[in-house]
């Protein structure tokens, strides 16, 4: 951060004002890095190499490493089942997530908990979710603990649009609002929720009005633009540590891929997805940081190379970590004394 | 308060007595009456039987260690009654001597008991403590319809545990029930076999399926003593095969065989095993004045329990092959029976006739499996000095069946024998009926 | 589909195409059965059991529901309760959790609560068990927390001809039924009765007899525990496979015919171990006049004590599979245990 994001007369986006070249780079860096690790996933999927289901972010990389700009390691965020772009926006190594995703001792639950599992404690990524709004309470509750504990850590609490349909997410958004606790719901609204469009599922336009029945400011912004939505989050934030409570922010935005492995795209068009793919957030952000100076093509392109030379070495790692072993199944349910 | 229950004098000159097992561990749920522990003297075994109903607590006598009489040995407390209320440590009314004040009953928690309960046993001591006895409910429900005990089982499964093809199936055998064969009733009086000698003379009286010649062994370990006078049961041996339709028609063929091979003699002693043993009360009982005394080895007709299925399967059997695994049920350890032994015995029950008899006798007085003829009033109305021979590991009747009687006789439980201790140990049964060398009786 | 042929003719069909069917009679012939779900409609459900059933029916018939399992399964017993037939799938059983409430406070009671006067003929559909990398969100088997809540019928189909018959057992049922379909068995294929086929409720069935031993096994299990008993039946081991079908009711006199022919009982379930049918089945074993036929301890082959992990080679240990079956029953058979 530079102090450049008080100048008035600074039209540029806001992004640009407020993080310093090399934090821009750093961020194209891990946008491309999560482009590249799911597409080594998918590869790695297709060639049998992972067992189960994926789902995959690619589209919605903005929305993760933009929220994810101004956290520490002491900041926490609770993620969903379209979690690995989360996961890497907030620092985690693709070695151990790739080795996660294999099944592996080495990966961040030592085998037990795959794609939907992945959580790294230790950086504040309290973990993605296999249950649709399960990470919402417990948002709350992460920044109750940094309230009562006296920090000024906030928690980002990411969701889909489909979970603002759970009781959890209405239950969780008023008890936050009601105790002022520094969470900042994050929702990523791609617009369905596995076949469901929010406009059959949901009795709103637009998910951050319901901001409004919780008391607590709601904004919603275009997902694909890396700047809205760090200026989005960083107000949030903001708001969070100076212990004015939760607000709501919605970013729109698009996966690209099916829901999960198995989906066969009955429910959307061919040109719907190729109108979100023309809204590439990488392309855009690549674009926009060439623009203004902090990168050219020569730049970008080593970034992104830079990226496929880790997620490269992740899938090398990967595959070559030892398994668990089978004797170990019951190991991890209960703490080790 | 709990009810102490104390290790009871149950002899004249008693001062100790060797707890012998516990029927029941710490912490289980006792009934008023039923058997709680045996305890030998130098000259008996005993059962004590629980002298309240409720839950024993505090065992503080081990199988083998030697108690002195009125030692508190446990608590029973009452349903209800919580231990601990007890206001005082029972062992401060009763005086227990000095060496024993370490093992006064102490209050356990059911934790503590659970782990204490299955009192180890004692070397020497039958291992009938019920936890030690492991079947599975198929066993023990086959082997309450044989009549058969599961202490004297060999179990195949993990553990030692009796399955239910452990148990020898008897009378509801089913398919594989021979079909009877007839045999007519023969004529003519039992075969008596008589030897003469000095004193008073032994009338001896042979068991279900044996005859008498089965007493040679003990024979040879009495020697040249006593005069002797053996009897074959009707359908054995050399008797006429007789119809036999209940126990006291039996009773009354051996009334008469006795006076007729005794007429001219004194009184005598009469020695019966197993059903002779029931043969030889009832003698006694009919003929109290030519009786000067009594050896009973494993006497029948003390309780209802027998394994049924076992002489049942020598009646059966038709070679050595289904003889010998019946007769290794006789005897405390099966390696007694030889090979060569078993070829001899089945050659003397060679005759079909003969078995079939003995079956349909079985089936008049072991009905279902059941020793339905009961001498315990008839033995405790005997004046005459009896002694009773039983061997600890007797897998046919239980050892217990003297243990419990009320009797002035002398109790003999022989360690290392079985159902048959005359045959496997003769020696010492000659020296407990005061026969060893020839001394008299 | 098309129109069902009404003979009694037996066609093979899948598992998954035998619910279908079993929903498409239900449906042409009572127009109080509506169908609710995530993801029912144009997705034909997340295993595509209910494929293009909104095709035929519309969706005012056919409701995607949002991701709302609370609400969605109350308000199919509320529909139950004042005249509609609904059949609400649970797009995984493990989502059945959020709508415990509305399962167990109120479908399983309101008849009892009410006197009697009330009815709910609500059936809940429940994709559930392990075996396709989920991991524990996604994998559970979780039958048994249903069976010890009175007022709910609980069954387990193992075939295809089952699937429908009970589907249709449930829809004739004036109770709440929750039907555990199990995810690995949607493809299997097999005979299936035409027209208006019913397994009874309650009932359950001899598969494989024998005389060594008796395996009680529900839903896949008791297609392994098949396989296992083929193989001992080469070693002369002749074992008896009862497929309970329904664990509430619970079909006390076949398992206990069967124990009192073998005297040795084996009980094989995905379910965590303790405390799940095979304690039910012990017991009532135990208690009962069966109990003197036992020849041996009474096995449960469970799953392991801990959730289902990833890693496959984990995933597999952690429930009884054919081999793990074999060598427990052969075990028991020959008297090991
Ligand atoms: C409680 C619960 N219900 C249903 C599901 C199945 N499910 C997984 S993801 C998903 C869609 C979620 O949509 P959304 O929240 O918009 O997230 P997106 O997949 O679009 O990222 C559904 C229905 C689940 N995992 N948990
Ligand atoms: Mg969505």
């Amino acid at each position: 951060m530079t102090a450049s994001d008080t100048k008035m007369t600074d039209n540029r986006p806001f992004a640009i004002r407020a993080y310093t070249p090399d934090e821009l780079r750093g961020a194209l860096k891990r946008m491309y890095l999560i482009r590249r690790f799911e597409e080594g996933a998918e590869d790695s999927y297709m060639r049998g190499l992972i067992h189960g289901t994926m789902h995959l972010s690619i589209g919605q990389e903005a929305s993760a490493v933009a929220t994810c700009m101004e956290l520490t390691d002491d900041d926490k965020i609770t993620s969903t089942h379209r979690g690995h772009g989360h996961c890497i926006a907030k620092g985690a190594d693709v070695g151990r997530m790739f080795a996660e995703f294999f099944g592996k001792e080495t990966g961040y639950c030592h085998g037990r908990g795959g794609s939907m599992h992945i959580a790294d404690v230790k950086t504040g990524n309290l973990g993605a979710n296999g249950i649709v709004g399960g990470g919402l309470p417990i948002a709350v509750g992460a920044a109750l603990s940094a309230k009562r504990l006296g920090k000024s850590d906030v928690t980002v609490c990411f969701f889909g649009d489909g979970a603002n349909n759970e009781g959890a997410f209405h239950e969780s958004l008023n008890m936050a609002s009601v105790w002022k606790l520094p969470v900042v719901f994050v929702c990523e609204n791609n617009q369905y929720g596995m076949s469901t469009s929010i406009r059959r599922s949901t009795a709103v336009a637009r998910i951050s009005d319901r901001a409004a029945a919780y008391s607590m400011p709601g904004v919603t912004v275009d997902g694909n633009d890396f700047s809205a939505v760090a200026e989005a989050v960083h107000l949030a934030n903001a708001r969070a540590r100076a212990g004015d409570g939760p607000s709501l922010v919605e970013n729109l935005t698009y996966r690209w891929r099916g829901h999960s492995k198995s989906d066969r795209n009955r429910y959307r068009t061919k040109e719907e997805i190729e109108m979100w793919m023309g809204q590439d957030p990488i392309t855009r952000f690549r674009t926009e940081l060439i623009a203004h100076g902090i990168t050219d093509e020569a730049g970008a392109d080593a970034i992104e190379a830079a990226a496929v030379a880790d997620m490269e070495a992740g899938i090398a790692f990967a595959k070559a970590s030892p398994a668990p072993d089978v004797s170990e199944v019951t190991r991890y349910v209960y703490a080790e004394v | 308060m709990p009810t102490e229950v104390i290790l009871p004098k149950v002899d004249m000159d008693m001062t100790h007595g060797t707890l012998a097992v516990w029927h029941a561990g710490d912490g289980e749920i006792v009934a008023k009456g039923a058997p709680l522990f045996d305890i030998e003297t130098d000259k008996a075994a005993m059962e004590v039987e629980a002298p309240a109903t409720g839950r024993l607590t505090g065992i503080a006598a081990k199988p083998g260690e030697k108690v002195a009489v009125g030692t508190v040995v446990a608590l029973i407390y009452a349903e209800g009654e919580v231990p601990g209320s007890a206001p005082a440590a029972p062992a401060a009314t009763v005086p227990v001597p000095d060496h024993r004040a370490d093992r006064v009953p102490s209050i356990q928690t059911p934790a503590e008991t659970s782990r204490a309960a299955p009192a180890p046993t004692a070397p020497g001591v039958l291992a009938k403590d019920a936890t030690a006895l492991r079947a599975t409910p198929a066993a023990r429900s086959a082997a309450r319809k044989a009549g058969v005990l599961l202490e004297g089982i060999t179990g195949t499964g993990p553990l030692g545990r009796i399955q239910r093809d452990d148990v020898p199936t008897g009378l509801d055998a089913g398919p594989d029930k021979p079909l009877p064969q007839s045999w007519t009733p023969q004529p003519g009086p039992l075969n008596v076999r008589s030897r003469k000698g000095s004193g008073p003379t032994l009338v001896m009286l042979h068991g279900f399926t044996a005859d008498s010649q089965s007493w040679a062994p003990l024979e040879k370990a009495i020697g040249s003593g006593p005069a002797l006078i053996r009897i074959d049961l009707p359908c054995h041996g050399r008797s006429p095969l007789r119809r036999i339709t209940g126990f006291a028609g039996l009773a009354r063929m051996m009334v008469e065989a006795f006076d007729e091979a005794t007429r001219d003699l004194g009184m005598v002693h009469l020695l019966g095993h197993s059903l002779g043993g029931a043969l030889a009360i009832a003698i006694a009982d009919i003929r109290p004045r030519r009786v000067v005394g009594l050896s009973l080895i494993a006497p029948a007709g003390l309780g209802p329990e027998i394994d049924a299925a076992t002489l049942l399967g020598i009646t059966r059997a038709t070679r050595t092959e289904s003889l010998a695994p019946w007769l290794r049920r006789l005897t405390a350890s099966p390696d007694m029976i030889s090979d060569s032994y078993a070829e001899a015995a089945m050659r003397a029950r060679g005759d079909g006739a003969m078995r079939a008899a003995q079956a349909d006798m079985a089936d008049a007085i072991l009905t279902d499996g059941t020793q339905t003829f009961d001498v315990q009033a008839a033995l405790h109305r005997l004046t005459a000095p009896t002694r009773i021979i039983w061997g600890r590991q007797d897998k046919i009747i239980p050892s217990r069946h003297a243990t419990a009687q009320r009797t002035d006789a002398a109790i003999h439980l022989l360690d290392g024998a079985g159902h048959i201790p005359q045959m496997e140990c003769p020696e010492r049964v000659a020296r407990v009926i005061g026969l060893g060398g020839g001394s008299p009786l | 589909m098309n129109a069902v042929p009404q003979d009694t003719a037996l066609r093979t069909l899948s598992y998954a195409e035998a619910i279908r069917e079993a929903m498409a009679i239900a449906m042409e012939a009572d127009p109080a059965v509506i169908l609710m779900g995530e993801d029912i409609g144009v997705y034909g459900g997340a295993f595509q059991v209910t494929l293009d059933l909104v095709d035929r029916f519309g969706p005012d018939r056919v409701m995607d529901t949002p991701i709302s399992e609370l609400g969605g399964a109350g308000v199919a017993v509320g529909a139950a309760l004042t005249g509609l037939k609904p059949i609400f799938e649970f797009q995984f059983s493990d989502f059945a959790m959020l709508a415990m409430e509305q399962i167990v406070n109120q479908a399983a009671k309101l008849r009892y609560m009410l006197g009697g006067e009330a009815s709910v003929p609500v059936v809940f559909r429940l994709p559930s068990g392990s075996g396709t990398g989920a991991a524990a969100q996604h994998s559970q088997s979780i039958e048994a927390w249903f069976g010890h809540v009175p007022g709910l019928k609980v069954l387990q189909p193992s075939t295809p001809a089952d699937a429908k018959g009970m589907l249709l057992a449930a829809l004739a049922d004036p109770d709440p039924v929750m039907i555990f379909e199990h995810k690995l068995l949607y493809k299997m294929k097999g005979p299936v009765p035409a027209g208006h086929h019913l397994t009874p409720i309650g009932k359950a069935a001899v598969r494989r007899e024998g005389s060594d031993l008796t395996i009680v096994a529900g839903s896949i299990m008791v297609h392994r525990a098949l396989e296992a008993a083929g193989r001992l039946a080469t070693e002369g081991i002749s074992a008896e496979v009862v497929d309970l079908r329904s664990i509430r009711p619970i079909d006390h006199e076949t398992i206990l015919a069967s124990v009192r022919k073998t005297g040795r009982l084996m009980v094989v379930y995905e379910g965590v171990k303790a405390f799940g049918v095979g304690a039910e089945i012990s017991a009532l074993v135990a208690e009962s006049d069966a109990f003197d036929f036992l020849d041996a301890p009474i096995l449960r082959l469970g799953a392991a004590d801990a959730p289902v992990p990833y890693n496959p080679d984990l995933e597999r240990a952690s429930v009884p599979q054919v081999d793990s079956i074999e060598s427990a029953a052969r075990r028991l058979a020959r008297r090991e245990v």
